[in-house]
């Protein structure tokens, strides 16, 4: 099909996607009700719809595989697309809230899968509300991996219950998290880096990593350098503030 | 423990009035109701009405009573609604013990089965828990603050059901979710294990209450929702046991 010769919002020379065509607000109100469909529960996300390299429509027994790492706000994809060459047998899904940015990361691994054969099915990317229906994506301990890179800091104090990393939401992802599992977070805001630390601190489930253990983590020098955001932090001389936990059983 | 609760429409004023509410007392000792801001209790047993002193501040609710209930094996009892007062009352004496205060109207009140604690969910989707260990029925009215034990995001609490041994507080929501969490020996410092969630109503979820079994005391959950169905649960790992349709059917 030629459709890309006369579709302008995909690039003729690349097949990639032209991100100018996909512009959004960077901000998204997290409480409104908007009208996507949610899973029932876990099993009923279709995972050959995702991943149909792995789950041919056809036949859907064999392929036991879950999705283990998840990107909380993937925004244009920059991450994703640096971890599935990592971790090619891995299953992973972005879940972004702005409809146009979710398509243009839809688009943009579509491309990929097509003028990189075998490469880039691991991944995809999913339009929902990840403060509100994270249990209905992912099993008890299934995930290994969750990601929150550059979110939305909500300044003000009457805000800041809008904010993705909270002690009530770190409930919700620590239940989704199997133990071991971590979750990194980064930001270029100190006082919401602050935040994100002290509630990750003060919560029984989760422990930080210690420096050798950062050290030792491929996945953490992705942090700042493998999305658009962080590419423009670093272009901006700005400063990061990351905090990477795992996972723990609480101690009571 | 029974709950019914009977909608009162106003057609020619476009006040709403909130549902008026039934609760009984475990041993039929007693009936509550609730209608509008107004708390009237009859005692089944002496056959008489029971006049209810309330010397907390401020005395009585102001606004719509939206959730009541007796617990603790008829020990207690619990009011709550859109005055953001949650008042505790002794249902023997018909003392109000406690009065607490929410910061949004409460949609939603539970006891332990021990008596020790108090929850509240909030129109934010917040569980609250009070701690009523230290109170004795003679003291005067104790004000109490409660803590934040969980949230669900951003939804309306519709219910809130300890488990039958106590273990588990369970929250059902207007976004389709039941959560099952483990209630700790600190609940003051947050309820953070979620055991499991039980998914599949397809529509807000409207009850919840426990069916216990001599084979399985622990009790099964059973949900009601808006989507016309009835559901048993298993809570420990979260499995859909059985749904009834009880929408209309063709006969």
């Amino acid at each position: 099909m030629l459709e890309q010769e006369t579709n302008p919002t995909i690039s003729k020379s690349t097949g990639l996607p032209r991100k100018r065509f996909y512009r959004a607000r960077a901000h998204s109100n997290p409480l409104s009700d908007s009208h996507f469909p949610v899973p029932i529960s876990p099993s009923h996300v279709d995972y050959s719809l995702h991943y149909p390299h792995f789950f041919p429509p056809a036949d859907q027994v064999n392929c036991s595989k879950k999705i283990q790492f998840a990107d909380i706000g993937c925004g244009f994809g920059g991450l994703l697309i640096s971890l599935s060459t990592l971790f090619p047998e891995v299953l992973m899904i972005g879940m972004e809230l702005r409809d146009k940015v979710t398509e243009y990361v839809k688009e943009r691994i579509l491309a990929l899968r097509v003028s990189n054969p075998g490469q880039y099915q691991n991944i995809s990317v999913v339009r929902t509300n990840s403060m509100k229906y994270i249990p209905n994506y992912f099993e008890k301990g299934q995930l290994t991996k969750m990601f929150f890179l550059f979110p939305d800091p909500h300044f003000k104090e009457k805000n800041h219950r809008r904010r993705v990393i909270s002690p009530h939401l770190l409930d919700e992802y620590a239940y989704v998290l199997g133990v071991g599992g971590i979750i990194y977070t980064i930001t270029d805001v100190e006082e919401l880096g602050d935040w994100m630390r002290s509630c990750l601190e003060n919560h029984p489930m989760f422990e930080a990593l210690t420096k050798e253990e950062l050290e030792a983590d491929p996945v953490v020098k992705l942090l700042s350098s493998a999305t658009e955001e962080g590419q423009k932090v670093a272009r901006n001389g700005g400063q990061t503030f990351q905090a990477v936990f795992r996972r723990i059983v609480p101690t009571s | 423990m029974e709950e019914k609760q009977i909608e009162e429409k106003e057609t020619n004023r476009n006040v709403e009035v909130a549902p008026a509410l039934i609760a009984v007392h475990p041993n039929q000792n007693s009936v509550a109701v609730a209608i509008g801001s107004d708390l009237r209790v009859y005692d089944l047993l002496g056959d008489c009405a029971v006049s209810l002193p309330d010397d907390s501040s401020p005395p009585f609710h102001k606004d719509s009573i939206r959730a009541i209930r007796y617990g603790a094996n008829g020990k207690l009892f619990v009011s709550a609604g859109d005055d953001k007062v949650v008042k505790i009352w002794s249902a023997e004496s018909w003392k109000c013990i406690s009065a607490v205060c929410s910061e949004k109207r409460v949609s939603a009140v539970a006891i332990s089965n021990d008596g020790q604690h108090v929850c509240f969910a909030d129109k934010f989707g917040v569980v609250w828990v009070v701690d009523l260990r230290d109170i004795n029925g003679n003291q005067a009215v104790v004000d109490k603050k409660a803590a934040p034990l969980l949230a669900h995001y951003c939804s309306i609490i519709t219910s809130l059901e300890f488990s039958p041994d106590g273990q588990f507080i369970i929250s059902a929501d207007r976004d389709f979710k039941i959560r099952v969490t483990v209630f700790p020996k600190g609940p003051l410092d947050g309820a953070h294990e979620i055991q499991s969630f039980c998914l599949g109503h397809t529509e807000f979820v409207s009850c919840l209450d426990f069916v216990c079994t001599v084979d399985y005391p622990q009790g099964y959950l059973v949900s009601g929702s808006g989507d016309s169905t009835v559901r048993l649960w298993d809570i420990i790992s979260g499995s859909l046991l059985d749904t009834c349709e009880v929408g209309a059917k063709d006969i």
